[in-house]
């Protein structure tokens, strides 16, 4: 599939800004099942400086400063990503990756890359997944339990969160702690993939979070509209001896051609799509649209 | 006689349990502790007592204080030293001390740099992963970036304690911004002051070569501009906890003291906020910790910092010191590694020995810890404040239990360590010496080619007797730390250094805006202060008249006193709106709340507070003489708050003391503070505002005619208040008359205390402030100034005195007045508009407040 994306974020300032140091994570990754084919990032008004670079988790970070006084931002990023998930490893045809019990797992990841940080460091706690509770822990060992395999307990961890909580936008927002999405049982894609993180972490297995989109298809016969797609967030377990692999809990499925990854990180924290510090004594508001569609 | 026998000494072995640094293992004296107690004998217990009032007077009288958080009181305490000193020989210092900081310092540094780059350590499986994923000092922001400087450690310190094997032993290592080597060098100054005598033949290794190496380390530290870099010194402000050192150490190491907000960020580089002009920052020695240095990578809610930072670092652009993520070798869960890493990277042991440490995240040491736990002190790895060290020894089982649940959540984020009783040393109490625990911070700084080692440190002392613990953040006491040596050393030289490493601030272009705005504000509020004070003072001895008489026209002209209060500290409604006949009846109780009460905008004390708090971040200005004046006038305020007698008489007393002490803190301002470092900004505030209330005050007394007594009295009280009636009687020799007083303050040109001799002056000071090219904004202030002056040259003595048609009031005189109060307002605006960026208030772009710990 070739996607066509479109992600604006605008920020009207109520009084002007003077001036204002930003970083993007917005640009989708290049990879195996991913390719990106066209990548441009608009700004206005024109950034003094400018810089692309990789951070950490081996995502691209957009630094931007605007020293001239403005009143609005508009940041879009357009990209043509070829997308084919069945170029990714397939979990299904692996021979081991389906099979691997907890208990397995546990003692694959002690022997099994041994100094490698791009797996251990998603076991442990991060700033927005920490202080895992009991009552997350036992969430999680309704399927995880110690001889059956990861992947089937993953897969219905997913399944779970999909049934047993409410997507609504309107309880929580990026600072809400998990805690407090556990007890309400509500919240959007970004609170369902840290709850399952947490979940995972708490027995002892890597996860991480996936930022990134998804396309929505309009109902059957009507016109898909522009921007009502959205910014999504899922979840990525590690199975030993296979890999990472991804589910959506918002959408209780594993992603395929339709999910376009931008980054991985250990949470919401690690991968904001844009943040900022603006020098200004004024509110602001704040609009994202995203459009994704197949590209013609 | 035998040392313990002599009365200084008396009861020091009474409960003696541990290790005295005094005595070796066979109850012998160590020799060089003998010749140093048996000088302090000789001095004698009388004397010992007044040397250690001395000291505690000269602590205070210098103004070395250190903030405990937390504590309403805390602010500011004053700084503890004992007259006892704290003694080791040169020999064992040298020989295995000395060495073991060096090597520490080294290892340390490879740590450091292999944490953020190659992370071999991690790979070949030295170090477990987790003592640095787990651990919240570990920045992936800072990982891979490159620094010109030889040592990526710059600065180390080190806490040290004598163990029971006689030797000294690692207790911590401090490593992002560490403190307590301006405390040290203020206690060697302040020891040679008070005891010069003890000092005498006894030779006591100096640290000034160690402060020169640390002022290379900072110029060889910066990127670029190697022969003059920009140097400063970043605070977190006046209420950290060692505020008085970051302030000491840049008025001795001659850097500009500096707030994040003097900073910002543009084209790649890190610039000083000055008055006239960007200045770009070549190095930034940060008191500051790793986590609030970049609210745009690192902790969004930071004001400590400056947005933007770090991708400044990344580029080479600006050296910090230490660098941003070495708060990651804070790291208690380093320790039971240390000897695997010292033998990776150098192929020997430690020198220095460590206490035994288990870290949890291993299966055999966590079943020794959970089953050993009474026996021993957790940590969190990531945790070096007291708050989160448990000595389990004194826990109950209930919080043992919550301890082991803890512990088993996430075992990786928890150490524990052997308890181990460290030695004493003798403390001066009461007129005896006293054995108290004692711990010794050491500082190392990193030179091309090894580290520089302070000769002796801060040995900071146990609260009490049978404290086991020491920190200053409780409040504890310090002493000053000898390495003595056989062979004679140089005597303690004042600060004196080459002038080629100098570069003090010089030029008022490049002083920093906050400074500039601290100034201005300072004069802005110790002008109302005076004025207010005054003010009162001539209304309380007018109600003190007027107890004894009951002339009529006395009781109303202290009601028009009593408005005027109103009118000129614009503490509304008070005498004047609602509610001011219930308040005339009882006038003291209100002139006592303008006094008193600190939330009330225009009182003398939110006035005086608001003052202490711009006067406070300023103090690396200060001298000596003015924290003396400035403590004064603190105790006044103290005294009077809890005094229980408020008469008029006392109140008096009271303003009497507060003005002479103002008084001499104007002057000493203006002879302690050079006009380049900023004095024209204070004189612009203070004259402002002088001049502000000067004309409140005439607006609210001569606009108004009065019949003659009433008129007399009034006059009498305005020139009063301005201590300008003796001058009016020399001027005039006659009778009080509205016409004359009006010539006298308002439009006299000679006359210092005059309107327009005080404009005449702003206007001066104003021109006289930098500006630069191309900037419209500078011309606002001054065209403002510029109006006020021309108004008020033009004003004529029968234009002003002219009284309106039914002959109450002198219209003309409150217009003119009203015009030029309004033109010093703007004026005031537009200095601040230009100078002090109020325009950037730094704010997050999506607010996102993480419950960050």
């Amino acid at each position: 599939m070739l996607f066509q994306i479109s992600h604006t974020t605008s920020y009207i300032y109520e009084v002007g800004v003077t001036f204002c140091h930003n970083i993007a994570t917005i640009k989708p990754k290049d990879m195996l099942g991913q390719k990106v084919v066209d990548y441009k990032l608009e700004i206005s008004p024109t950034p003094t400086e400018f810089s692309e670079k990789l951070d950490f988790f081996g995502n691209t970070i957009t630094r931007f400063s605007i020293q001239e006084q403005h009143k609005t931002l508009k940041v879009t990023a357009l990209s043509k990503i070829l997308r084919d998930h069945t170029l990714e490893p397939d979990i299904y045809k692996s021979e081991s990756g389906p099979k691997i019990t907890l208990i397995e797992a546990l003692a694959a990841l002690k022997t099994e890359n041994r100094g490698h940080l791009d797996i251990k460091q998603f076991v442990l706690e991060s700033i927005l997944i920490a202080n895992i509770t009991k009552d997350i822990r036992a969430y999680a060992e309704v399927s995880f339990k110690p001889n059956r395999p990861i992947f089937e307990a993953a897969y219905e961890l997913m399944e779970r969160i999909f049934k047993d909580f409410e997507f609504n936008p309107n309880v929580t927002n990026v600072a809400t702690p998990i805690h407090e999405v556990m007890v309400n049982k509500k919240g959007v894609c970004q609170d369902f993939a840290q709850i399952a993180i947490a979940c995972i972490r708490s027995v002892g297995l890597p996860a991480r979070y996936v930022s990134g989109y998804i396309e929505t298809l309009p109902p059957p016969g009507k016109e898909k509209l522009v921007g009502t797609d959205a910014s999504h967030a899922w979840f990525s377990i590690y199975i030993p001896s296979f890999g990472w692999v991804d589910f959506d809990p918002t959408n209780n499925q594993i992603p395929k051609d339709q999910h376009i990854v931008v980054a991985y990180g250990r949470d919401y924290y690690d991968v904001p799509p844009l943040k900022g510090v603006i020098y200004s004594s004024g509110a602001n508001k704040m609009k994202v649209a995203v459009d994704i569609r197949p590209a013609v | 006689m035998p040392i313990t026998t002599k009365p200084l000494f008396q009861d020091y072995f009474s409960d003696f349990k541990g290790y005295d640094e005094v005595l070796k293992p066979d109850m012998s004296i160590n020799t060089e502790w003998k010749t140093l107690l048996n000088k302090f004998s000789e001095v004698g217990t009388e004397n010992l007592l007044s040397k250690q009032d001395e000291i505690n007077w000269l602590m205070e009288e210098n103004g070395v204080t250190y903030n405990v958080y937390n504590d309403p009181h805390g602010l500011n305490r004053s700084w503890g030293l004992n007259v006892v000193p704290y003694v080791i020989h040169q020999t064992e210092w040298e020989s295995t001390i000395e060495k073991g900081i060096k090597q520490r310092a080294e290892l340390l540094n490879l740590i450091l740099k292999d944490i953020y780059g190659k992370r071999e350590l991690i790979k070949n499986g030295i170090v477990p992963e987790e003592v640095v994923l787990a651990h919240r000092g570990f920045l992936r922001q800072c990982d891979q970036i490159q620094y010109k400087t030889a040592k990526q450690l710059q600065i180390y310190s080190l806490d040290l304690a004598r163990g029971p094997d006689g030797r000294m032993w690692v207790v911590s290592d401090r490593t992002q911004a560490p403190s307590g080597m301006g405390y040290a060098l203020e206690n060697r100054y302040a020891l040679n002051r008070v005891v010069p005598d003890v000092f005498e033949n006894i030779n006591v290794k100096q640290p000034l070569a160690f402060f020169n190496d640390l002022k290379q380390m900072l110029i060889e530290a910066a990127p670029q501009n190697h022969s003059n870099p920009n140097i400063v010194i970043l605070t977190p402000g006046p209420h950290n906890e060692t505020y008085f050192e970051h302030s000491y150490l840049a008025s001795f190491l001659g850097y500009p003291l500096v707030m994040g907000s003097d900073l910002v960020v543009r084209n790649g580089k890190l610039w000083l906020k000055t008055l006239k002009k960007l200045k770009q920052v070549d190095v930034v020695l940060r008191r500051v910790d790793d986590a609030f240095m970049d609210p745009l990578e690192l902790r969004e809610d930071s004001y400590l910092g400056v947005a933007g930072l770090l991708e400044v670092v990344r580029e080479q652009q600006v050296a910090v010191v230490n660098p941003i993520g070495s708060g990651i070798l804070d790291n208690s869960g380093l320790i039971p590694f240390m000897n695997a890493i010292c033998k990776y990277f150098f192929k020997e042991p430690l020198i220095l020995p460590q206490i035994a440490s288990w870290w949890c995240g291993q299966k055999k040491e966590f079943d020794y810890v959970i089953e050993h736990l009474k026996d021993l002190v957790v940590k969190r790895i990531d945790r070096s404040n007291r708050e989160n060290i448990y000595f389990c020894e004194f826990l109950d089982d209930n919080a043992l239990k919550k301890l082991k649940d803890e512990i088993a959540l996430a075992p990786y984020q928890f150490v524990a360590q052997e308890k181990i009783s460290f030695s004493t040393a003798p403390n001066f109490v009461k007129g005896k010496l006293e054995p108290r625990k004692v711990s010794c911070r050491t500082f190392a700084i990193a030179k091309k080619d090894g580290y520089s080692v302070m000769p002796g440190g801060l040995v900071r002392v146990a609260a009490d007797r049978k404290k086991i613990f020491v920190s200053n953040q409780r409040g504890g006491i310090s002493k000053d730390f000898w390495i003595v040596s056989d062979a004679v050393q140089n005597p303690l030289r004042n600060y004196a250094w080459d002038s080629s490493s100098n570069n003090t601030i010089s030029d008022i272009n490049d002083l920093s805006s906050n400074t500039a705005e601290n100034l201005f504000w300072s004069g802005r509020y110790l002008g109302r202060s005076l004025v207010t004070a005054r003010y009162l003072r001539v209304v309380l001895n007018r109600m003190n008249q007027e107890q004894s008489t009951t002339r009529k026209s006395d009781s109303d002209t202290l009601i028009l006193l009593f408005q005027s209060i109103t009118n000129i500290t614009s503490t509304f409604p008070g005498f004047v709106g609602e509610g001011a006949e219930a308040r005339l009846k009882e006038p003291l109780k209100e002139i006592l709340s303008l006094l008193k009460d600190e939330t009330r905008i225009g009182s003398l004390a939110q006035t005086m507070n608001s003052f202490n708090n711009a006067y406070y971040s300023l103090r690396s200005l200060w001298s000596k003489d003015m924290w003396r004046v400035f403590d004064g006038i603190k105790k006044q305020w103290e005294n009077f708050n809890g005094a229980k007698d408020f008469s008029i008489n006392k109140l008096i007393k009271f303003l009497d003391r507060i003005i002479t002490r103002l008084i001499a803190f104007m002057a000493l301002i203006e002879e302690s503070i050079l006009v380049n470092q900023g004095l024209l900004l204070y004189f612009i505030g203070l004259q402002t505002e002088q001049s502000m209330m000067h004309v409140e005050k005439c607006r609210s007394l001569l606009v108004i005619n009065y019949e003659e007594q009433v008129q007399y009295e009034v006059l009498e009280a305005l020139l009063n208040s301005n201590e300008s009636l003796n001058i009016y009687r020399y001027s005039y020799r006659s009778y009080l008359s509205v016409e004359n007083v009006i010539k006298l303050l308002l439009v006299d040109k000679n006359y210092a205390k005059s309107l327009a001799y005080k404009i005449t002056r702003i206007e001066k000071d104003i021109c006289r402030l930098p500006y630069s090219e191309g900037s419209n904004t500078v011309a606002a202030c001054k065209a403002k100034i510029l109006r006020a002056h021309t108004k008020i040259e033009s004003l004529t003595i029968e234009h002003l005195l002219t009284l309106n048609d039914d002959h109450t009031i002198r219209q003309n005189l409150d217009d003119a007045l009203a015009k030029i109060s309004e033109l010093l307002h703007e004026t005031s605006m537009e200095v601040s508009n230009t100078y002090f960026n109020h325009s950037y208030t730094q704010k997050q772009l999506t607010n996102q407040n993480f419950p960050l710990q």
